[in-house]
């Protein structure tokens, strides 16, 4: 079965694309912050900068392993999922359920070697680099030298060998339960629960912002949790809001001709398949949203009070910065995969829309207006998770509850969130309306 | 070279298809197959006609290029009049829209649509006035009426392809084109679906192009229009299941002799 998975891999490497893409830059970041540790254990490193560098390794580096799952396990259930004639046809072959779970398993860690062998000099260059941000900002020594050493490198191959096969484990499961056609009810429960779950949860973190005291160096910490939770929380909700929100405006929408009508009708029906898109979405704008706003607060408070930044204040912020800045990469990467997936899965749909009488011009224009659909939904509900955590904050470090800051970074945010959804979705039904409309229904979707 | 068979439609004997020396070859260099060779073909409005040959003698490119949904390498399309060939995939669409229905073997339905949504679709499309009487009366016709609101996975096979035939018919085509309509169809479905589209031509007057590979359904037809090897190689009036059955076996003799000699 290895031999089935280096040979699928050789021969059609463009559709791994995605799934190297996330692996080799969570190997990437994953290694930078572990190499950290390294840099730590040298001998000579005093111990105040040893402290901050294993904190901002350990923090980063458990982050960095968390988001290196989701994302490759996002990845390779869509893989997953676009092979099911391939996997129909290796059953019928004879291939037992076993040794195609062993083949998909192979293929992701073939990915996962390859991705840290090419991460390896990125991440070189990016730990050094975090050396020299902590340098420069004279939390670390000057003298301290860099190194890349077995804690980086083992992190790194331990971290991605270990998300590339648990994910293939996963999205195979997922496969072959979805196959058999059960649990689709439990599914759906389970979803309501967790996500209510999440909403209380995050509320609670949210809220325990108010009982802290002003001078709480980490007073930052549960806001921020608290919105990430409900910014997840309200992405478990969201396929069923785009329902509702669609057939609100599905009598408007129809009325704008064409495409229009198409996009009503997919929407409310296929809004389950949209969370795949919306989850990274709202989580992107939410936590880069609400970290933002809440950092700016916090500079503004700092300022206001007329004392300098500690070297633990600029330790936040640079992990702050670096955390959102990881996590929204992520959630980028993630939006734009799960978006191309979805969409070049449907260029059967398109022919048949096609076939009936729609223009290539019609499609495209349904594809935008979902589009934009999911860019207001997933912006709506992550600036509601960020300003969950936003408000709380401002209200206990300046006394209003209302930032000072202006709205230019949210249009800044929600810039981002529209054009990554709409490139990425008008480029992929360009691309899949160039094949003709009569042989795009033949083709196994 | 037109077929006899008399209409009622006072359009009947006008031309609704016309492919002048129509060549279409997939691939480049040695790898190259011609799948039509210099066709040349009338069809006047009201006829029923089904396109036979065996596997890879150019049934589906010729109805491809017909309908235009494949462009000939050389040679003219017109249906009702109007050229097809040299035209961008917008505007084909558009004319197709109104003047040609189509009738896949793979049903092509939308899924998220309901069996009423499907067949209004190309009249909503095309922004044209949905009249909604008129897409229920052809639904009753087909034998759909107490479906309507079904999804297309509610349905069977053969009740699927007969929304396919609404759908088709809902726009007032002067063409229908079906491509293996039946292939997919148990033997009573496929009775049904054949009958509709002989009544298609027979009482509203439109030109149907069937390709088949069945008999069977062939003989549904007023003539049949045989092809080997991408070149028109006969034509059946009045065809018999018998008739078209032994025609077809002797076509497979006559195409192997001239491989052997062409070799």
């Amino acid at each position: 079965m290895l031999a089935l998975s280096m040979r699928s891999v050789r021969r059609r490497p463009g559709r791994f694309t995605a799934m190297l893409l996330s692996a080799t830059v969570g190997a990437a970041v994953i290694m930078a912050f572990n190499s950290l540790h390294d840099v730590a254990a040298a001998p000579g490193v005093d111990s105040a900068s040893s402290e901050i560098l294993t904190i901002a390794a350990a923090i980063v580096g458990g982050y960095g392993t968390l988001l290196v799952f989701i994302s490759i396990a996002s990845t390779l259930t869509v893989n997953v999922r676009q092979r099911s004639e391939e996997i129909k046809l290796l059953r019928s072959a004879g291939a037992t359920p076993l040794q195609i779970k062993l083949m998909l398993v192979g293929e992701a860690a073939l990915i996962a070697v390859a991705a840290v062998v090419l991460a390896v000099g990125p991440a070189m260059l990016g730990g050094r680099a975090l050396l020299e941000m902590f340098q420069e900002t004279g939390q670390v020594a000057a003298g301290v030298e860099y190194a890349f050493g077995p804690i980086g490198l083992g992190a790194g191959v331990g971290s991605t060998l270990l998300a590339s096969v648990g994910a293939a484990f996963m999205a195979v499961r997922r496969a072959t339960r979805a196959a058999s056609g059960t649990d689709r009810a439990n599914r759906g429960r389970r979803r309501s629960l967790l996500g209510i779950a999440a909403l209380v949860l995050g509320t609670g973190s949210v809220l325990t912002t108010l009982t802290l005291d002003e001078t709480e160096p980490a007073a930052m910490a549960p806001a921020a949790y608290g919105s990430i939770l409900i910014a997840f929380g309200l992405a478990l909700f969201a396929p069923s809001m785009v329902g509702g929100a669609m057939a609100a405006f599905e009598g408007m929408l129809a009325r704008t001709g064409g495409s229009g009508h198409l996009s009503a009708h997919n929407l409310r029906r296929r809004a389950s398949e949209m969370s795949g898109v919306l989850m990274p979405m709202i989580l992107f704008v939410g936590l880069s949203f609400g970290t933002l706003y809440m950092q700016a607060v916090e500079n503004d408070a700092l300022a206001a009070s007329g004392a300098a930044k500690t070297v633990e204040d600029k330790n936040l912020e640079t992990m702050n910065l670096v955390v959102v800045g990881i996590i929204a990469v992520f959630a980028c990467i993630m939006l734009v995969n799960s978006l191309y997936a979805a969409v070049s899965y449907r260029g059967g749909e398109f022919g048949r829309q096609r076939l009936a009488g729609a223009t290539p011009g019609q499609v495209l224009g349904m594809v935008g207006i979902e589009g934009v659909v999911l860019t207001v939904v997933g912006v709506a509900l992550g600036s509601v998770a960020g300003i969950a955590g936003i408000l709380p904050f401002a209200a206990l470090r300046t006394d209003s509850m209302l930032p000072d800051q202006g709205p230019g970074m949210w249009i800044g945010i929600a810039a981002v969130a529209a054009l990554a959804t709409l490139a990425t979705g008008l480029g992929t039904a360009r691309k899949a309306l160039r094949t003709p409309a009569v042989d795009a229904v033949g083709l196994a979707a | 070279m037109n077929p006899t068979t008399t209409r009622h439609d006072p359009e009947a004997g006008r031309e609704s298809l016309r492919l002048t020396s129509v060549s279409k070859s997939y691939g480049t260099g040695a790898g190259a197959v011609t799948a039509l060779d210099r066709v040349t073909l009338d069809l006047p409005a009201g006829s029923f006609m089904a396109v036979m040959g065996p596997s890879g003698s150019g049934k589906s490119t010729l109805l491809r290029c017909a309908a235009g949904l494949d462009t000939p390498d050389s040679g003219e399309v017109v249906v009702d009049g109007e050229p097809m060939t040299g035209r961008s995939e917008a505007a084909l669409t558009k004319f197709r829209r109104k003047r040609i229905g189509f009738v896949f073997q793979q049903y092509n339905l939308l899924p998220t649509l309901t069996v009423y949504q499907n067949t209004v679709l190309p009249l909503r499309l095309s922004r044209s006035r949905v009249d909604r009487e008129r897409a229920l009366r052809i639904l009753a016709e087909v034998g759909l009426g107490d479906r309507v609101d079904h999804l297309p996975d509610q349905l069977s096979g053969g009740q699927r392809q007969r929304v396919a035939i609404a759908r088709a018919l809902v726009t007032g085509p002067r063409l229908v084109f079906a491509d293996e309509p039946t292939g997919a169809l148990d033997l009573h479905s496929a009775r049904d679906v054949l009958r509709l589209l002989r009544e298609a031509a027979a009482l509203h007057g439109q030109t149907v192009v069937m390709v088949t590979h069945d008999p069977v359904a062939a003989s549904y037809a007023d003539f049949v229009q045989f092809l080997a090897d991408g070149r028109l190689v006969g034509r059946m009036s009045s065809p018999t299941v018998d008739a078209v059955a032994e025609r077809l076996a002797h076509l497979g003799d006559t195409v192997a002799q001239a491989h052997r000699v062409g070799a």
